[in-house]
């Protein structure tokens, strides 16, 4: 694999280097323990949590393990209509607005990577500018422009605010990558009669793969998780994402911790399940072959 | 205005792949497409035609005025309106909203608080994910897992973390005081969120903690973008592993690291639902920074005021634009000196 | 239109019980005519409603709304918001001009005054508002009309945990605030690391706790009609509060940053001896069978004093918009009928706000407590839109008062301020 000639030490050929080499084997994934343990430890307890009765989660004095494990937590919240009706919302956002973004940041990226034109500078700063307001303090003015447009309480209307709001990363990484690339690729494709879409599909994307991945885990991770907009235009039960309905379970008068942190952990699935399968895009990157 | 990505998103200077860059040379190219309908178009200077361009960025552009410049109008009307605590528009405020902003007592504290929030967190957390990024980049056995495993902060809803630090950090049953006096590191508990002394230093660990795997993944992406020819050419030239890493894995990681570092700190600037959750038992504004300083000043404070809020808004967004901007400005200026 | 008037009960054991005799409020104004004056009808109507708990609220909304559009045919639109997000949610719309046609919140005053709000002589039928208990319809009722109709109520009382109690040696509950302070004081000295008193003064409803103490030392937030915050009586309070807090020990760490959830944690964790609390938390005691309770009238600052009950209660309002006025006579009609107000109460472990519901409810002994203070709560100044206001800075600010280096007269002379400039 191209990834273990880059990390391999310079060819110094000393008896040390040769230890470091064996000694790799076993370091790496041990650090790799470390590394995953620190990111997960919190979630650990999230997921202990989720095992034991709402009262033991906040009991004083507090015991790693449950003190006594419930394991029907899960089959209560996955069991529950309104809990899949909401999965169900946050799937069918988050798919929808990813797709929208990256059919819409593409094109925008491509362009303003490749074309000098007047007003790319007042584009792109157009984009960065979108990133710089805080969503809840434009939630009342989106409200007024989807209550006259008539699309409060619709899927479209979350849609429309989640691939705006993440259109900015997308574009922003993505031209970075199309830039990055050597333009003789490109003049090499024109030369054998691609038209500048043909160039993009056939020849820019499949060079910027970790690009479009990165944005496309980013915008569906925004779009699952974005809050302040779904809580102000979307009113029935059944069409509230996962991030508004999870908020029932703990009022300020009856707390179901267990329940809120199944919910929680099931809810970090998808997200994980999307990026192994995309990750492999991630790390396959530029092959050296593509641009001799 | 300059352009804000060239020069700062583009090729660093004096690197391999920068050698290719389609730097400043307009691209004459682009009259290969839109053809069908390109004969009577006016073209601008570079040789673009601007329905070519709308072609290309219309729909984005849509989206951006649709959804983004409708609601940021709103903002600035409701900055000089007045209201009542009900959220009736009672009329003109003219610039009342502002002067009661920069008027208020609290707000020395709030913008020290943003700075120190703002400066450490997104300093530290492009630190810890270079390293990441570097150690993810490694072929070894389990990597896919310690992959998977960190993208789960990034994947928890922000919400729902921060509520969970809350239990990790409380006093009498927190997670984190158990492990600490169980190990004898600590004699007593400590009141992480509610001693004074704790509670930044608390918040801004949660925010590194969120904020590391996304700007890791975006440098991962960036090691990835890097073609190995370059690696094994400085090998060739006999250049040790270090040398490798400064001279020619940051550079090229440049764009990665301006994308990532722009956008966090836009992000942690923004970030709301850590430090309000985790400052909601702290009465007044101590530990705020300017975005729940917004927030509470609008539906939990004694101002109640949304007008004197979007005036808080808008302060907010100049802020950040005023940041982003020099930020950048920097960048390129170095970028020259190089 | 098929409105259906609501058949109320005015149930003998209710009106048996001596009312206070709290002012009662406005006129029994005479129903206005259900013509909505000439503007054209509407179909349907929009609730936004706050979440009481997961299990029950969006439930019971929903069954509601069935049997609203069998009755009336408008449909009722429900958008059940958590206590979190409401004042957000309904700030929006109102500030678009776009408010819901019926709205459950903490406070209505404000609303009232803005002139946004239907009066209970245009909404509510003179047998509804009849049945509604005297106390509540003071506290609704803004410049001599009812606006905010109460959905439910509760009222605090001291819990104590029996088995602290009987291990400190302690016979009784408290009854004077010297003895609160004594038995505090013992339970503190258990070993084992237990809290006397759990004292939530952070800055979710510190108004609430500081009531509670205040009430029975003879304070109030206004005193005939004026803001009174720095009085005597109240310096006093919070003084003794501090004491508690920073002298004796004998309180959670840092009770000026704690909210009454965690109090109540600690509390049902067996840990803290005494923590004022109210019907939902008996609810949680009693599901989770820990801790072995009791729940007793506040102490008073001097011996033989009358317990005051500190009480809250949320409110209904509507919202005046064309068309809409028959449909929300017909909601608060359906509403305030014993079978949907009293399951709804029931189910989220609150407390009656009508006095058909208290005949209700007095079949549950463990409700004794409560229901025989409730005619007789004293609640916070909740008919003052300043309120609304004052109350925000009061939860901002007065945690302070306990803390180490905390002033409780520089506190309260602060809020005074405050309340007297209009919030």
């Amino acid at each position: 694999m191209a990834v273990v000639t880059r990390a391999a030490p310079a060819p110094m050929g000393t008896r040390r280097k040769v230890g470091w080499a064996r000694a790799r084997r076993y370091v790496l994934p041990l650090v790799g323990l470390a590394v995953a343990l620190a990111f997960l430890g919190p979630y650990i307890v999230m997921v202990l949590n989720s095992l034991r009765p709402s009262s033991d989660v906040v009991q004083t004095p507090p015991t790693f393990l449950p003190r006594t494990w419930q394991w029907s937590t899960f089959g209560d919240v996955l069991g529950d209509q309104r809990f899949l009706n909401w999965l169900k919302t946050s799937l069918l956002v988050a798919t929808s607005s990813t797709i929208i973004v990256v059919l819409v940041a593409v094109p925008a990226a491509y362009f303003t990577a490749r074309v000098r034109f007047a007003g790319r500078t007042a584009f792109l700063f157009l984009v960065l500018i979108t990133q710089m307001f805080s969503p809840t303090s434009l939630v009342v003015g989106l409200y007024r422009e989807f209550f006259d447009l008539n699309l409060v309480n619709t899927y479209l209307a979350i849609i429309l605010t989640n691939s705006a709001f993440n259109l900015a990363f997308a574009i922003w990484i993505l031209h970075g990558f199309f830039s990055s690339i050597p333009k003789e690729v490109e003049e090499a494709a024109h030369l054998d009669g691609c038209s500048r879409f043909g160039t993009l599909t056939r020849i820019m994307l499949p060079l910027t793969m970790p690009g479009v991945v990165t944005a496309v885990i980013f915008t569906f991770i925004a779009a699952w998780n974005e809050y302040v907009v779904a809580l102000t235009l979307m009113l029935d039960d059944a069409k509230k994402p996962l991030t508004v309905g999870i908020t029932s379970y703990v009022t300020g008068y009856e707390q179901h911790w267990d329940q809120l942190f199944a919910a929680s952990i099931i809810a970090i699935i998808p997200v994980v399940i999307l990026f192994a399968f995309i990750e492999k895009h991630l790390v396959r990157g530029l092959t050296a072959g593509s641009i001799k | 205005m300059a352009d804000p990505l060239q020069g700062a998103v583009a090729e660093p200077g004096s690197t391999p792949a920068a050698a290719t860059a389609p730097a400043a040379s307009p691209v004459g190219s682009a009259s290969s497409d839109g053809s069908s309908r390109g004969r009577r178009r006016r073209t601008l200077h570079g040789g673009t035609s601007i329905w070519v361009a709308l072609l290309w960025l219309g729909p984005a552009l849509l989206l951006i005025f649709g959804v983004v410049v409708f609601p940021a109008v709103q903002l600035v009307r409701a900055a000089f309106s007045k209201y009542s605590i009900t959220g009736l528009r009672l009329g003109d405020a003219g610039t009342t909203n502002f002067k009661n902003v920069l008027n208020h007592s609290s707000l020395p504290t709030v913008l020290a608080n943003t700075v120190i929030w703002v400066v450490v967190v997104v300093a530290l957390t492009v630190l810890i994910s270079l390293a990441v990024a570097q150690f993810l980049a490694k072929d070894f056995f389990g990597r896919k897992v310690v992959r998977w495993a960190i993208i789960v902060p990034w994947a928890a809803s922000l919400v729902i973390t921060a509520k969970l630090f809350t239990m990790i950090y409380d006093y009498y049953y927190g997670t984190l005081n158990l492990i600490l006096t169980t190990l004898h590191i600590t004699s007593g508990p400590i009141d992480f969120l509610g001693d004074d002394r704790w509670t930044m230093a608390s918040m801004i660990l949660v925010g590194i903690f969120v904020s590391v795997p996304f700007t890791a993944y975006v440098f991962v992406a960036g090691l990835n973008a890097i073609p190995d020819d370059v690696y094994e050419a400085a090998k060739i030239d006999g250049a040790r592993p270090w040398q490798i890493y400064w001279r020619i894995t940051l550079p090229l990681l440049r764009p990665a690291m301006v994308v990532a570092s722009v956008l966090n700190i836009i992000y942690v600037f923004n970030s709301f639902p850590i430090v309000y959750t985790l400052n909601d038992r702290n009465p007044g504004f101590l530990h705020d920074t300017t975005i729940t300083f917004m927030y509470k000043l609008a539906f939990k404070s004694a101002e109640k005021d949304v007008g004197m809020s979007a005036a808080a808004g808008i302060f907010n967004v100049l802020l950040i634009l005023i940041v982003v901007v020099v930020y950048l400005r920097t960048l390129k200026w170095q970028e020259q000196e190089d | 239109m098929a409105r259906t008037r609501t058949a109320l009960i005015a149930g003998a054991g209710a009106t048996a019980l001596v009312l206070s005799a709290c002012g009662g409020g406005s006129g029994s104004g005479t129903a206005a005519g259900g013509s909505g004056n000439g503007a054209t009808k509407v179909t349907s109507i929009k609730l936004v409603a706050a979440e009481y708990s997961k299990d029950h609220t969006a439930a019971f909304w929903k069954q509601f709304a069935d049997k609203y559009k069998a009755k009336t045919g408008i449909t009722l639109d429900v958008q059940v918001v958590s206590w979190d997000s409401i004042d957000q949610q309904s700030s929006t719309m109102i500030q678009n001009n776009n408010p819901p046609d019926v709205l459950n919140l903490n406070v209505y005053a404000s609303y009232a005054k803005d002139k946004l709000l239907y009066s209970a002589d245009e909404v509510l039928s003179p047998a509804v508002k009849s049945d509604l208990l005297d106390a509540f319809v003071k506290s609704g009722t803004y410049q001599n009309k009812m606006y905010g109709m109460p959905d439910l109520s509760s009222a605090r009382a001291l819990f104590y945990n029996k088995d602290l109690f009987t291990k400190a040696g302690i016979a009784a509950p408290p009854k004077t605030w010297d003895e609160f302070e004594a038995d505090a004081k013992k339970i503190q000295a258990l070993p084992g690391g237990n809290i006397g008193y759990a004292m939530p003064l952070g800055p979710e409803e510190s108004q609430g706790e500081f009531s509670i103490w205040t009430f029975n030392n003879g304070g109030d937030w206004k005193t005939d009609g004026k803001w009174a915050i720095n009085s005597a009586k109240n310096v006093e309070t919070l003084a003794f509060m501090k004491k508690l807090a920073v002298e004796d020990k004998v309180t959670q760490n840092n009770p000026g940053k704690t909210n009454r959830a965690q109090a109540f944690d600690l509390f049902k964790s067996g840990k803290a001896g005494m923590v004022v609390g109210f019907s939902p938390l008996a609810g949680a005691l009693d599901t989770d069978k820990k801790v072995n309770y009791g729940v007793a009238p506040m102490p008073t600052k001097e011996a033989g004093g009358t317990p005051q009950t500190f009480g809250v209660t949320d409110y209904l309002m509507s919202f005046k918009k064309p068309g809409n006025q028959d449909a929300i006579k017909a909601f608060y009609d359906l509403y305030y009928q014993t079978d949907q107000v009293n399951t709804f109460i029931k189910d989220e472990g609150f407390l009656p706000v009508t006095k058909s519901g208290l005949a209700v409810f007095a079949s549950d002994p463990k409700l004794k407590v409560y229901l025989d203070t409730l005619p007789n709560v004293h609640l916070t100044p909740t008919d003052d839109p300043t309120w609304d206001k004052v109350k925000l800075a009061v939860q901002q600010n007065l945690g302070a008062g306990v803390g180490a280096n905390g002033d409780p007269k520089a506190v309260l002379d602060s809020l005074q301020k405050t309340a007297e400039s209009g919030g």
